[in-house]
C-alpha cells in the first residue's frame, strides 16, 4: 500500500521572476498590519485585487481571449503560494480566481464568459459560492433552494447561508434544486446569478472575532434569464462537487498561520531558549513536508490526472497544521494575549480563528471519511 | 518512473517479500546477485551507479518488508564513510525511508484486519472512530513518505542538510503516530509474538531513535532557521527547489 506517491515537482523556470515581482508587490501595496497578515486570504483588499490583475497575476492559466494569461498551472501556484506566505490581502478576488473563473470557463456559455470573466482577471468582479444552506452544511445534498422554469427563464427561492463575501461580490454561483421533488444528490442544478438582481439580498453574519466575512443570501422570486444556468440542467451535485476536490490541497491549507511562524523566529532571534529552537524547527519540517506534498498534487493536477485522495489528505494534514500554531507557540511562550506585543496579538487573534480551518471547505470528519474510504473502509 | 528504477522495484520488492525479517546471513547471496549492496556504488566503480531516488525504492521496500539483514546500511556504508557527518546523513534519509516503507505496510496490515475482524456483528472498520483513526495514520504514512522523496530529490540536486533535517524529524514523528494507530486498532492479537506486526513496529521504534531522534533534528533544524533569521525562511524554502 502507498497511498500518497510524490514525484518530483517540475518547478517552472519563471518561479525565481515570478516570485520576485510578486514580493515587490506585496513589499509595497501589501497589509502593513502583522494581525491582519494573519489568514490572509479571507482579508478583502479591492485595491490590492486590481493592482494584481494589472501586474497580469489573475486568472493566470486562463485563455487571453477573456483576458486571461495562458500561464501553467504551476506559474499560478508559485504566485499562490507567495502572495499566501507573505499575508497578502487576497480576499476580494480569492474566490472568483480558484474557483469561479476555471469553473465558469469550463462549463460556462459564450454570454456567461464574456459577462464575468474579464473582469474577474482584471480584478474588479468578484465571486461568491452558494452551498451552504440553514439546513445544509456538510450534508451538502440537503440543498432546497429551488428554481422553477417559466418560459425562458428562471425563478428562485430560497436562502444561503455562511457565504464568504456575498457583500463584496459581484455574482454568485448557486447549487439549486431545479427540479421539484428530487432528492439528495438529483435534480441539482448551478446557477449564476447577478448579486444586484431584484429579490436578491444579503444580511451579513459577525463572527466570534467582530469581523463580516460571512452572510445570509436571501431569494425572492429572483427572475433569472435561461442563459444563466451553467453546465448542464441536472447535473449540479457532479459539478460542484469535481470543483470542491480540486481545491483541497492549495497552499492555503497549510498557510493560514505562516506569519504567526515568522514572528515565532524572530522572537527566537532574540531569546536563547531551547524550547522555542525545538519548536521552531518541529514546524519548520512541517512546513516543508506540507509544501512537498501541497506541490506534487499541484504537479498530478497540472498534468491533468485527478488525485483526490491526496488532496483530501493535504488539507487533513495542513489544516492541522496551521491550527496547531497558535496553540503550540501559546504553550511555549510566556505572553499577555491582550497586549500589543506582535507576536501575542498574532497568537490571540489566531487562536480564536483557528477552529474554522478544519471547518471551511469541508470539516475534519468529513475529510477523514474520505480518506477511509479511499483506503477501503466502510 | 523510469524503466531502471521499475525494474529495480520489481527486482527487490518480491526477493525482500520473500525473505522478509526472517532472512539470514545465507541470503546475502541473493542480494548480491542483484548487484543491491553496491546500489549507490558507481558504474565506474562497479556498483549499480543510482541515484538517490533509486536508493529511495531500496530503502522504502526493504522497511515495507522488514528485511532482517542490515541491507541499507551496507548501502549507507559503501557511500559514506562510517563515523562522517555524511555518512549520518544519509544514514537519516535511509531511516526516513524506512519509516516510510514500514508505516505504509503496517497501514496496510491494519486496514485489512479492521475490514476482516468482527465485533458488534460487524466490522471494525465499520465503527468511524476506527475510520477516522486510519484517515489519520494514512495521512502521517503519505508525509513521511513525501518527506522520505523530497530528500532523494534534494540529495541528487547537491546540498541537502536542511532537508534531511526537516525529514527525519517529520518521518520520526510520524513512525510514533502510526505505530500508536496500528497497535490500537489490533487489539490483543497485534500485542502476539505470532502475529507480524511487531515486525514493523519494532522497527520503527529503533529507527526513529537511529540517526538522530525528534530533539536532536529539530534543534538542529530550529537552530539553522533561527541563525538564518525571520526574513529568509521563505525565500530560502523556495530557492532550495527552484
Amino acid at each position: 500500500m502507498q497511498t500518497f506517491v510524490t514525484e518530483a515537482v517540475d518547478w517552472p523556470e519563471s518561479a525565481p521572476e515570478l516570485r520576485a515581482t510578486v514580493r515587490a508587490l506585496v513589499a509595497e501595496h501589501g497589509e502593513r498590519d502583522p494581525v491582519r497578515r494573519a489568514n490572509c486570504w479571507t482579508k478583502a483588499d479591492p485595491d490590492f485585487s486590481r493592482r494584481l490583475g494589472e501586474a497580469g497575476l489573475l486568472g493566470m492559466t486562463w485563455p487571453k481571449e477573456y483576458g486571461g494569461h495562458e500561464r501553467s498551472q504551476l506559474e499560478r501556484y508559485v504566485v499562490i503560494e507567495e502572495l499566501l506566505a507573505a499575508g497578502a490581502p487576497v480576499g476580494a478576488h480569492w474566490i472568483a480566481d480558484r474557483q469561479s473563473g476555471p469553473l465558469l470557463l469550463r462549463l460556462g456559455n459564450d454570454e456567461l464568459k464574456e459577462r464575468w470573466v474579464p473582469g474577474m482577471a482584471r480584478g474588479e468582479v468578484f465571486a461568491c459560492i452558494g452551498l451552504s444552506e440553514p439546513n445544509s452544511g456538510s450534508d451538502l445534498a440537503s440543498v432546497r433552494t429551488s428554481a422553477r422554469r417559466d418560459g425562458d427563464e428562471w425563478i428562485i427561492n430560497g436562502q444561503k447561508v455562511w457565504t464568504t463575501g456575498a457583500h463584496w461580490s459581484h455574482f454568485m454561483i448557486a447549487l439549486i434544486r431545479s427540479e421539484a421533488g428530487s432528492e439528495r444528490q438529483q435534480g441539482l442544478s448551478q446557477f449564476v446569478i447577478p448579486m444586484d438582481a431584484p429579490g436578491v439580498s444579503v444580511k451579513p453574519i459577525i463572527d466570534l472575532t467582530g469581523a463580516h466575512e460571512f452572510n445570509e443570501v436571501f431569494f425572492e422570486d429572483v427572475r433569472l434569464p435561461a442563459s444563466t444556468l451553467l453546465g448542464e440542467e441536472g447535473q449540479g451535485w457532479r459539478q460542484a462537487t469535481a470543483e470542491l476536490s480540486l481545491e483541497r490541497s492549495g497552499p492555503e491549507r497549510y498557510l493560514s498561520s505562516m506569519v504567526l511562524f515568522l514572528e515565532l523566529v524572530r522572537h527566537a532571534e532574540k531569546h536563547a531558549d531551547p524550547a522555542t529552537w525545538d519548536l521552531v524547527g518541529r514546524l519548520a519540517s512541517d512546513a516543508w513536508t506540507l509544501r512537498l506534498m501541497s506541490a506534487s498534487v499541484a504537479a498530478k493536477l497540472a498534468r491533468g490526472e485527478d488525485p483526490a485522495l491526496e488532496a483530501t489528505m493535504v488539507k487533513d494534514l495542513g489544516n492541522a497544521y496551521e491550527q496547531a500554531i497558535p496553540e503550540l507557540v501559546q504553550g511555549a511562550i510566556e505572553m499577555d494575549l491582550s497586549g500589543d506585543e506582535v507576536l501575542a496579538s498574532v497568537t490571540a487573534y489566531l487562536l480564536q480563528v483557528a477552529p474554522s480551518f478544519s471547518l471551511r471547505g469541508g470539516t475534519r470528519e468529513i475529510l477523514k471519511g474520505i480518506i477511509a474510504r479511499g483506503l477501503g473502509l466502510r | 518512473m523510469s524503466d531502471t528504477r521499475r525494474m529495480l522495484a520489481e527486482m527487490a520488492d518480491p526477493l525482500f517479500a520473500e525473505l522478509g525479517p526472517a532472512a539470514t546471513d545465507s541470503d546475502w547471496s541473493r542480494l548480491d546477485e542483484l548487484g543491491l549492496p553496491l546500489l549507490l556504488v558507481s558504474e565506474a566503480g562497479d556498483g549499480f551507479g543510482g541515484d538517490h531516488v533509486d536508493a529511495l525504492t531500496v530503502f522504502r521496500l526493504a522497511g515495507y518488508h522488514a528485511l532482517g539483514l542490515p541491507l541499507v546500511d551496507r548501502i549507507v556504508a559503501s557511500r559514506e564513510e562510517e563515523g562522517t557527518e555524511a555518512h549520518f546523513h544519509l544514514g537519516a534519509f535511509a531511516r526516513a525511508a524506512q519509516i516510510a516503507g514500514a508505516l505504509d505496510a503496517a497501514l496496510a496490515m491494519s486496514v485489512a484486519y479492521v475490514n476482516e475482524r468482527q465485533q458488534f456483528g460487524r466490522p471494525l472498520g465499520k465503527f468511524q472512530v476506527v475510520q477516522q483513526e486510519l484517515a489519520t495514520f494514512a495521512c502521517e504514512a503519505a508525509a513521511a513518505n513525501c518527506a522520505a522523496m523530497g530528500v532523494a530529490e534534494a540529495l541528487d540536486r547537491g546540498d541537502a542538510a536542511f532537508e534531511i533535517a526537516a525529514a527525519k524529524l517529520r518521518a520520526n514523528r510520524a513512525a510514533s503516530e502510526g505505530a500508536r494507530i496500528a497497535h490500537q486498532v489490533h487489539g490483543a492479537i497485534g500485542f502476539t509474538q505470532e502475529y507480524p506486526l511487531h515486525d514493523l513496529t519494532g522497527r520503527l521504534r529503533h529507527w526513529r531513535s537511529e540517526f538522530g531522534g525528534d530533539a536532536y533534528w529539530s534543534k538542529a533544524l530550529g537552530d539553522s532557521v533561527i541563525a538564518r533569521g525571520a526574513d529568509a525562511f521563505w525565500p530560502d524554502l523556495t530557492a532550495r527547489a527552484d
